[in-house]
């Protein structure tokens, strides 16, 4: 038992989780983070609507429409989290070069870019009865678009590469060329509102009842649980794509093929 | 409780279009997003079956 | 060979290239003339109306021009094989991509920065504003051609190479964009640009900077 330790630390320095860099063993781990998320997100997102539709009251200003905020919020949030994983899952991969940490990165992707759309839509539908129109060129909504465009920038990179192992190399370069463009973007975007005074500013969460901030968290987390199993659930997929030949994977999903 | 009546929460004072309009796009892209998830799961799974087979 | 020779050699390469092919430089320049000229006519041709967008149109309009002769850094070497001979020389990458990158620049910025006051006549901007268009169009499209050598890096001959690069660099020049045109729209409202140009400055030396390295590790991936 020693020896088998020793040997363990020899190569992995010590370090337990370098074994996860491995498809093989990370796959059934993936499953079950998956289906915990699962999971949490169903049970999160029916307390945070119950709460938010039928405990938080009636807004004094905005009447019923602010309810918008319950997935508007959470979606900007997320699109922006998101991103940065994929920034920081691709730095790994770039720098340890390990498969697995561009796959995780390609698997944000796809739940990160909806969660932009979703943010933008309803920030639409919540900024038109609130404040006269759908869309506003105010830093945060024009840097989610801005941000869509990255995410999509990076999957068309990712998918023209016929030589998987150079599309995850190149769009790893370009999310972290992206990533460190965000906040130089965000600042120069606030810098052109204040020029253009013609914008109407969209005030913040500025002062909300408990029970919707309660509500909104509670809805945040469920997003994030969500985009969490999502993405397992696209790695795992991407892992059986490329690991097609691997011994392992005919044993891990013997009792899905028929 | 919050609302009077079922015609109320659908009417979200008078502003029922936005609310719903918000929401029913969350469900739209979440289900899309589900269906796209399971179409990639089946075809990768068909195509390690048809290595398997051959 | 030491490195000021290598330099000056692909420096010197890059501006006989275009002193021989003329379409290289004359491409762009009536992309962008043909570009500006059509707005008036979606628009019409109030002058006061024209004066409102016109600042954008020519600098989005010079952009869009110098996007187009990005592909032409590294697509046409990687052909004819001399990009090997780049990759492989003893000098360092990223000096050698500088290199050519200033002379696209140098040819193509100036080019554009000054034929974009000609085009202040044609949304008839005052004489200043035409001035300050000129050395924001000359900053703005090195910047633009410092990130995009990135993207041309990473889509070596590509199928569909130039529209992809586009959508990957243009979201990355809007920095570049508010602050060039920004300065140009304070002149027009007759206050200093100062801020503005400073800003538009600082971000070509961060690109000056950072963008060469990153585009010989992008070369390095792509032609791996």
């Amino acid at each position: 038992m020693a020896r088998t330790e020793q040997q363990s630390n020899e190569k992995y320095g010590g370090r337990w989780f370098w074994r996860y860099a491995s498809p093989a063993a990370f796959f059934p781990l993936a499953g079950r983070i998956e289906a915990l998320c699962w999971v949490l997100a169903i049970v999160l997102s029916a307390i945070g609507l119950y709460l938010g539709f039928f405990v938080a009251p009636t807004d004094a200003q905005q009447g019923e429409v602010y309810r918008v905020i319950f997935i508007h919020v959470p979606a900007a949030w997320m699109a922006m989290v998101i991103y940065l994983a994929m920034a920081f899952w691709s730095l790994l991969g770039l720098v340890l070069g390990t498969r697995l940490s561009f796959m995780m990165s390609h698997a944000l992707a796809p739940t990160g870019a909806i969660m932009a759309v979703i943010s933008l839509w309803t920030g639409a539908l919540w900024g038109r009865p609130t404040w006269g129109t759908y869309w506003v060129w105010d830093a945060r909504l024009t840097s989610t678009l801005i941000l869509f465009f990255l995410y999509v920038g990076y999957m068309a990179l990712a998918a023209s590469f016929d030589d998987k192992k150079k599309g995850d190399r190149a769009s790893a370069l370009i999310a972290l060329v992206g990533a460190i463009n965000v906040p130089i973007i965000y600042f120069s975007v606030k810098w052109w509102n204040t020029l253009h005074q013609g914008s109407s500013v969209r005030p913040g969460s500025s002062s909300m009842a408990t029970t919707m901030l309660t509500a909104m968290l509670i809805m945040t987390f469920a997003f994030w649980a969500y985009s969490i199993a999502a993405a397992m659930h696209r790695l795992r997929t991407g892992v059986i794509e490329r690991e097609r030949n691997a011994a392992w994977l005919r044993d891990a999903v013997k009792g899905w093929l028929r | 409780m919050n609302w009077e009546s079922w015609s109320a929460f659908w009417d979200m004072g008078g502003r029922g279009f936005f609310v719903w309009g918000s929401y029913g796009a969350l469900l739209i892209a979440v289900i899309a997003e589900l269906v796209s998830l399971r179409q990639a799961r089946k075809s990768a799974l068909q195509a390690l079956q048809e290595d398997h087979d051959s | 060979m030491s490195l000021r020779v290598a330099v000056g050699a692909v420096f010197r390469r890059e501006m006989q290239l275009f002193a021989r092919r003329k379409s290289d430089w004359a491409n762009p320049l009536m992309f962008f003339l043909i570009v500006c000229s059509l707005f008036p006519f979606a628009v019409g041709s109030e002058s006061e109306r024209l004066k409102l967008i016109g600042i954008g149109v020519i600098f989005v309009g010079a952009l869009l021009a110098a996007m187009l002769s990005l592909p032409r850094l590294f697509d046409e070497d990687a052909r004819d094989g001399s990009l090997e001979l780049l990759l492989t020389s003893p000098e360092p990458l990223a000096v050698l991509i500088l290199a050519r990158v200033a002379a696209l620049s140098l040819a193509l910025g100036l080019a554009l920065a000054v034929v974009s006051p000609v085009f202040a006549l044609f949304y008839a901007l005052p004489g200043d504003v035409a001035a300050m268009l000129a050395l924001t169009v000359a900053m703005a499209v090195p910047t633009l051609l410092l990130v995009g050598a990135i993207a041309a890096a990473l889509l070596v001959s590509a199928r569909g190479g130039a529209i992809l690069t586009a959508v990957l660099v243009l979201p990355l020049t809007i920095p570049t964009l508010i602050f060039g045109a920004g300065a140009a729209l304070r002149v027009l409202y007759g206050e200093s640009p100062a801020a503005e140009l400073a800003l538009q400055a600082a971000f070509m030396l961060l690109a000056l900077a950072l963008c060469p390295l990153a585009a010989a590790a992008a070369l390095k991936i792509s032609t791996d």
